[in-house]
């Protein structure tokens, strides 16, 4: 391993990077198209109203958290959801820690890379890598198994798979088609310092393409298509319970 | 059908085909905040009314509306314009939108925090600007209450008909009652007892009489306020009339009236009034936890259960208060039913259902009912005069269906259940008369101690 293949294991990092840019611009121009629906035809005045609605008083004799309480317990630990179905919470967390867990790893590597590339700092990437790998298999194994539990549920109770829709479905099937893709590339992926390949064997071209598959995946359908889709809710959830105030 | 719809001209671009200028951009964004988890499907009581037909369920209601939004405003209707929608399809989606109380369990239960209530309200009012709603015989609140200041078609010189001779009126004072157009017209035993429990506890309270105007509640919670913008013409009236007394504290018994003072009215004026809402069941919780009630009557080993009204606990998080005065009333045990506090089951009267589909609210209802008597409750109260009322029609329609066949109602029709507001019963316990005006000199018609 004398040439570092980056972490995406994509030969030119030129690419990554230029598919990452594009799913960032489309997903900003989905963002603006939405805030200007709610903002009936203005995103500003969506996020005027927004703003001044966070720290708003209620109506009423509801008791007001801070709104540090509820961006622990209502948006990082979840537990509106805990206190209907605390199976459903724990499939939500899995799917949730997994997928924000990931993602920032992810973040930080690329973080590495970028001031690789630029010559900024001295420490060997491979390293960085291999020191991460451990965190990401546990929170892709969470994912995996998360998601395995969501499809389960749709698909084995009844009154869950009676109002399942092919909107639900394509949320669901996204996220494990991106979650495989990430396990193969691993698996093809040869051991960042000590060469050994790991659990599919040495494919040097396979693993290539399952990385590039998966990065490409991952960036347009879980940034750039956020905005278009059902995924919304990750980020419109967590707003309208900061404004709306959280609580149980 | 498909000639018809290639000689409809497109929509020009900036010219939606639904417009959302009357919802809030808070509100916007909670239809895109839905997870589509289903909780609210397991608590909805119009759901549960309409047996579990997918087209009622909170949930799909929304993914319906956000379907809409994106047609006509998501990134195709950018770059082509927005989609002609189906009118069949947009009035059909109306009508079911109005097939709701707006209790707001789906809210309590849902992961996302959407506040469905004040949502619901507001994409009510646009359909109704757009011509498709509201539901049913709701269309004549804005008329009745611009027109007559009451949706019961009574003239205003009327609104002191109610008070008894022996119900002393301050004339001035630190604390009003609000007694609302129900207890005032329709339903007057609630505001005589109201009014002999506040004598009686040496409350002096004045009261607004001809001045008092309806609170636009029915207009508020059916979508019809800029119709006359008659919600703010009534806030402002009856806040102005009630700061020009001079008062410091406003009582409420009615829990819709009570809702709106707390919630609509400073929406409207952009101001808290300058006086404090209270609810009368706040002040006697207040008065028995200091020991200065004295109750002089006693039932006789019964069940009591109370039901939280949507308005005043879900909507205004008053749940305590009226606990703590039902289970100090003397002879009675307290007992819970399912389903309470904030994951309340609605009475199905509330966000004109009584008035629009009346069949749906007394299925509703009959639930209720069926709660109280799992617990076999002898009495079934709440604070509200529709609740009051609505929940009686759920209980004579749930005898009616269960007559011949309940040995204990068949045999003896004073097992009954009774349904009967806080302050009605209070009163009775004080030893207080329950008649209203127009019964005097009758025998005493209402009596629970039986």
């Amino acid at each position: 391993m004398s040439d570092f293949v980056y972490y995406s294991g994509i030969p030119s990092f030129v690419v990554m990077l230029g598919i990452a840019m594009v799913a960032i611009v489309i997903f900003l121009l989905g963002m603006y198209i939405n805030m200007k629906k709610w903002g009936s035809g203005s995103a500003s005045h969506f996020l005027r109203v927004f703003i001044k609605k966070i720290n708003h008083v209620k109506l009423g004799h509801h008791p007001r958290q801070s709104l540090l309480s509820t961006i622990f317990l209502d948006i990082l630990i979840q537990r509106r959801i805990l206190r209907r179905s605390p199976f459903r919470w724990v499939m939500h967390m899995l799917i949730f820690i997994g997928w924000i867990g990931m993602f920032v790893l992810s973040m930080i590597f690329a973080m590495f890379e970028m001031l690789h590339m630029i010559g900024i700092g001295n420490f060997d990437l491979n390293v960085i890598r291999n020191s991460l790998d451990f965190s990401n298999e546990i929170l892709g194994y969470m994912l995996l198994i998360g998601l395995i539990i969501a499809i389960v549920r749709r698909l084995a109770i009844s009154d869950v798979s009676q109002r399942t829709q092919m909107f639900d479905w394509v949320l669901v099937l996204g996220t494990l088609v991106i979650t495989i893709t990430g396990f193969m590339a691993e698996g093809f992926r040869p051991d960042a310092i000590t060469g050994a390949w790991t659990f599919l064997g040495a494919n040097a071209a396979l693993a290539q393409t399952f990385a590039l598959f998966h990065v490409a995946i991952s960036l347009l359908f879980c940034i750039a298509y956020i905005p278009y889709s059902k995924y919304m809710h990750m980020l419109a959830a967590p707003m309208v319970i900061l404004v709306n105030g959280g609580g149980e | 059908m498909a000639d018809e719809e290639k000689t409809m001209p497109e929509i020009p671009k900036g010219d939606p085909f639904i417009k959302t200028e009357m919802i809030d951009p808070v509100f916007m964004m909670q239809y895109d905040a839905c997870t589509r988890c289903g909780e609210c499907e397991k608590w909805c009581p119009a759901l549960d009314a309409k047996d579990g037909d997918p087209k009622y369920s909170p949930m799909n209601k929304i993914t319906r509306f956000r379907e809409y939004m994106g047609q006509t405003y998501g990134l195709k209707a950018k770059l082509f314009g927005s989609k002609r929608l189906d009118e069949d399809d947009i009035q059909d989606f109306a009508d079911v939108f109005f097939h709701c109380s707006t209790c707001g369990v789906c809210a309590s239960v849902c992961e996302a925090g959407i506040n469905t209530v004040d949502m619901y309200e507001a994409t009510r009012q646009q359909l109704v600007m757009r011509g498709n709603g509201p539901y049913g015989k709701t269309v004549n609140f804005p008329k009745l209450i611009g027109e007559y200041r009451n949706p019961y078609l009574k003239q205003q010189s009327q609104r002191l008909d109610w008070i008894p001779d022996d119900v002393k009126i301050a004339e001035e004072g630190d604390v009003a009652y609000f007694a609302g157009c129900t207890a005032g017209f329709n339903q007057q035993v609630l505001g005589v007892c109201t009014a002999r429990v506040l004598n009686h506890l040496n409350v002096p309270f004045i009261y607004l009489g001809e001045e008092e105007w309806c609170c636009s509640s029915a207009i508020i919670r059916t979508g019809q306020p800029h119709k006359g913008d008659i919600p703010k013409i009534t806030a402002l009236h009856n806040v102005e009339a009630l700061e020009a007394r001079g008062v410091k504290q406003v009582m409420f018994a009615c829990a819709g009236c009570y809702r709106v003072a707390t919630i609509d009215w400073p929406k409207q004026l952009g101001r808290k009034p300058n006086f404090e809402v209270v609810h009368v069941a706040d002040l006697l919780a207040q008065l028995i936890q200091e020991g200065k009630i004295e109750w002089k009557k006693s039932f006789d080993n019964k069940i009591i259960t109370y039901h939280d009204p949507c308005h005043l606990g879900r909507h205004c998080g008053v749940y305590e208060t009226p606990r703590i005065v039902l289970d100090n009333l003397p002879g009675l045990k307290f007992v819970e039913m399912d389903r309470i506090r904030e994951l309340q089951r609605c009475c199905g009267a509330g966000g004109g259902v009584k008035a629009g589909i009346p069949d749906m609210a007394l299925e509703i209802a009959a639930e209720r009912i069926r709660d109280a008597q799992a617990i076999k409750a002898d009495i079934l109260s709440s604070c509200c005069p529709f609740c009051r009322r609505n929940i009686g029609d759920g209980r004579d329609y749930v005898y009616d269906q269960q007559g011949s066949t309940n040995f204990d109602l068949r045999d003896n029709p004073d097992n009954e259940m009774q349904v009967e507001d806080m302050i009605v019963l209070v009163a009775e316990l004080m030893g207080l008369s329950t008649q209203i005006k127009s019964q005097e000199g009758e025998e005493e018609k209402l009596d629970h101690l039986k």
